[in-house]
């Protein structure tokens, strides 16, 4: 077929070789659908598998920082220390100024927070420490606390308490019991139902928690919180811009990153994503050099077509310009459905791992196109090359 | 006749062959390289996750209630329980003792500080080990302390050094907002009063400005026998942070951690030897005498559900490459079948009966697969040592029955990229094959 058309009118060779240009490459794509097919799917699946990779690499930062708020909350939103001293007797700051700075935190990042309010009471028994909090917000931030019962679930609730492991035991109170809350001078008694019992392992195991209004009322501090703790999902080093911008718009609270947490927040992600980076590129230097061997085969088997041609006349660079041309339409077109794919298989894997969408980047367009190109065009290249500097007639002949 | 075509064949088309084992070995590279990071990144990450602080605290078992309130405790320090420092030893001795990454114990009381630039201030001081050495039986040499359980601690000067033999034990760290407010910097000397035992006031040094960002921060540390002496309790400590390496928790561990009781001897067994934080703890409670231990749960249940996200992370990842890697294979398998549909017609012409050609392509796949699958295997061991190494600074443990399971997917991919299309066209007439018409 080839040779029939190339004794097309040579008037004017540029029109003609274009002409026969366009026909070698749409017959070369059209005519071998089996093997057009398989060019096809190893690019489609290599370009596939980078794209939903680059995809997921580039959310995985946002996505753990989320799953490390399992750690609680990361932000302490306090009056001055010094300013606390000053004030002496008159402990804590007012309970709304908190709330708007915490409020103030950017919105989708926020995931909760509460105020706490420290105080010094006598249960049935002995005395112990009181925590005025907000229980929904306290909730986010506390992931980790293990409840047995249940918690607290409005926040204008005053019939109802959670108490520490530890100080259940020492009181002897199981779930569903009530205990008498007296203040330090003996003015008010005010019964709370234990709802559920809280096991951290840590100082929260000793105290007892009630919503904030009962416990104002009861340490007699109406509208007073010591300080706000809050869980924001914040990557690598925001926890310092953002707490240092709302530091700047609240300057009498003091408002700071729990070191311990967002320190070992960073460590971790910078873990992960160099893992992750890691493992995309080895998959990503695999995934080409596989889509390349494929295409090194596809192209060497058509070495006989390569000889017919050059003996019929077709130069060196008529050829080399021809598989080259032919190698891009294909990668562009596989790279397209990959693209799709890619994005298909990136939104299961976010799903599957983080039961979330991942989120589709531009660059990973430009990225996973110059990538199955480079991979193609080299792998078409080099059996070419080695293919126009045999002599047709061995070629021909099946050698 | 088969093995001198096999024979052949491989003589023949010596760089097609050569070609698909590369591909196979890079496939396989792959595989092995993703099967050794899955399987042990659980532990690699548990390590790291150790960077949140001890996971376990052991106290004693009848301790008073601590009335704490912004770092001021309204119960006194006399009356209560305390463990005895020579039982330390003993908590990395158990079952888990080689999950046992560090322990560090603590003993705090109040001093007021003579010297400096407010003199007579109010602070924490509490006793640890930094890097101490606790001899063991198996490892006389064993040296923990907080060193070694909060990597993150950082100090501006130097630690003090509490070895055994020579350590000063009259230096202490200031942590850095109680040295800002104080005045305080390295190399100051101070007097230290404890609250409620003037008699025993005690000259020492600061050999650093510590960093923590925790509540340590606002108080000072000093070697556990310094504090000792202060609060005239010698050989005694208040509760020991301990940091295990644990595996997540499950419905197991959590019916354990209601009721011990409540688990049928088979279930009592299982839950004992694995590393839960609540199994590790109940070891810990058998083996010290009169102590409680208690996960921290902010650091064991967090850990818990970040390594899990992990794990299914990589898992999933590993999963969608090593198909991509497989389906790349068959691609390139079926390339170099296609191109030999004359000669499977030819064999046919010369009567060749079909399961002979297709034993030809196994023979064949078999070959190329398990070269392929070994290099393969080679190669990807040394890719997850790269990436162990340069992440987290330590090799990674390739699992035996890594081997079987690479050279068998190795060997299947190459099947199913060869034999289906041998097939087709070994179904088709020789003649048709053989004028090219496929």
């Amino acid at each position: 077929m080839a040779a029939a058309k190339s004794t097309a009118p040579r008037r004017s060779a540029g029109r003609g070789r274009l002409g026969m240009f366009l026909h070698l490459i749409l017959r070369s794509l059209t005519a071998r659908n089996g093997r057009l097919g398989i060019a096809l799917a190893a690019i489609t699946v290599g370009a596939a598998v980078v794209s939903s990779l680059t995809n997921l690499y580039f959310d995985i930062s946002i996505k753990m920082s989320e799953e490390l708020r399992a750690f609680g909350a990361n932000v302490i939103i306090s009056p001055h220390k010094t300013e606390q001293k000053k004030a002496g007797s008159d402990r804590g700051v007012d309970a709304a100024r908190l709330t708007e700075a915490l409020h103030a935190l950017p919105k989708d990042k926020l995931l909760g927070g509460s105020p706490f309010l420290y105080g010094l009471v006598r249960l049935d028994l002995a005395n112990a420490v009181l925590v005025g909090v907000d229980f929904p917000g306290l909730r986010t931030i506390s992931p980790y606390w293990q409840v047995q019962g249940s918690w607290v679930s409005a926040n204008f609730d005053e019939r109802n308490a959670m108490v520490g492991r530890r100080l259940a035991e020492s009181m002897e109170l199981t779930v569903g019991k009530t205990v008498t809350i007296t203040n330090a001078d003996r003015t008010i008694r005010h019964p709370v139902t234990v709802r559920g019992i809280i096991d951290t392992g840590d100082a929260e195991d000793d105290q007892i928690f009630v919503n904030l209004s009962l416990a104002e009322k009861i340490l007699n501090l109406p509208g007073k919180a010591d300080f706000m703790m809050a869980s924001v999902v914040l990557q690598a080093n925001e926890a310092d811009i953002v707490t240092a911008r709302l530091g700047a718009e609240f300057p009498d609270l003091d408002i700071r990153p729990i070191r311990k947490i967002s320190q070992a927040d960073g460590q971790i992600l910078e873990k992960i994503q160099g893992l992750m980076a890691l493992v995309a590129g080895v998959i990503l230097v695999i995934t080409t050099l596989c889509v390349n061997a494929t295409l090194t085969a596809m192209v060497a088997e058509r070495t006989p077509q390569i000889g017919l041609q050059k003996a019929i006349g077709a130069s060196n660079r008529d050829i080399v310009v021809q598989f080259l041309s032919e190698t891009a339409v294909i990668a562009v077109v596989a790279t397209a459905l990959g693209l799709g794919f890619g994005f298909l298989l990136a939104q299961a894997l976010g799903q599957a791992v983080f039961s979330a969408w991942v989120t589709f980047r531009p660059i990973v367009i430009p990225l996973t196109l110059f990538l199955s190109l480079a991979a193609a065009l080299a792998a078409s290249i080099l059996p070419v090359r080695g293919a126009i500097r045999i002599a047709p007639a061995r070629v021909l002949r099946g050698e | 006749m088969l093995l001198r075509m096999l024979r052949q064949s491989f003589f023949e088309g010596r760089r097609r062959k050569a070609l698909a084992a590369t591909t196979v070995a890079l496939a396989a590279t792959l595989i092995t390289a993703l099967f050794a990071l899955s399987v042990d990144i659980g532990d690699k990450m548990a390590r790291e996750m150790k960077s949140y602080g001890s996971n376990i605290r052991v106290t004693p078992k009848g301790d008073a209630m601590p009335l704490m309130i912004g770092g001021v405790d309204y119960n006194p320090l006399k009356g209560r329980d305390h463990l005895n420092e020579r039982d330390l030893p003993k908590i990395k001795d158990i079952f888990w003792r080689n999950n046992i990454v560090g322990l560090a114990p603590r003993l705090s009381l109040p001093v007021r500080i003579e010297g400096g630039k407010d003199a007579g201030a109010e602070a924490t001081l509490t006793g640890t080990y930094f890097s101490h050495v606790v001899p063991l039986p198996d490892d006389p040499d064993y040296r923990t302390g907080v060193r070694v359980i909060n990597p993150l601690w950082r100090v501006d000067g130097v630690w003090p050094d509490d070895s055994p033999d020579g350590g000063a034990t009259d230096t202490i760290l200031v942590g850095h907002t109680l040295a800002a407010r104080l005045g305080i910097a390295t190399g100051d000397s101070l007097t230290l009063v404890p609250a409620d035992n003037q008699a025993a006031a005690r000259p020492v040094s600061v050999s650093g400005i510590l960093f923590t960002g925790g509540p340590e921060d606002d108080s000072m540390i000093a070697p556990l026998k310094l504090a000792q002496e202060l609060s005239a309790l010698p050989g005694k400590v208040q509760s020991v942070d301990v940091s295990a390496l644990t595996i997540p928790e499950n419905e197991l561990s959590t019916k354990a951690r209601r009721d011990t009781e409540a688990l049928s001897t088979e279930e009592y067994d299982i839950w004992y030897c694995t590393a839960y934080v609540s199994s590790i703890a109940h070891q810990i409670e058998e083996a010290v005498v009169n102590a409680a231990a208690r996960p921290i749960w902010q650091v064991a249940a967090g850990e818990g559900a970040v390594i899990g996200r992990i794990q299914t992370l990589l898992l999933v990842v590993s999963l969608a490459a090593i198909a991509a890697a497989a389906m790349s294979v068959s691609a390139l398998m079926n390339t170099t079948v296609m191109e030999r549909a004359r000669e499977i017609g030819l064999m046919k012409a010369l009567g060749a009966a079909p399961w002979e050609i297709h034993l030809l392509f196994i023979g064949e796949s078999l070959i190329v697969g398990l070269i392929g699958g070994v290099i393969g295997l080679a190669a990807g061991a040394g890719v997850a040592q790269l990436v162990g190494w340069s992440i987290f600074g330590a090799g990674v443990e390739i699992q035996p029955i890594t081997i079987p399971v690479v050279l068998v997917v190795s060997v299947l991919t190459v099947l199913a990229g060869s034999v289906l299309p041998a097939r087709s066209i070994a179904a088709l007439l020789p003649v048709e094959v053989l004028h090219g018409r496929r």
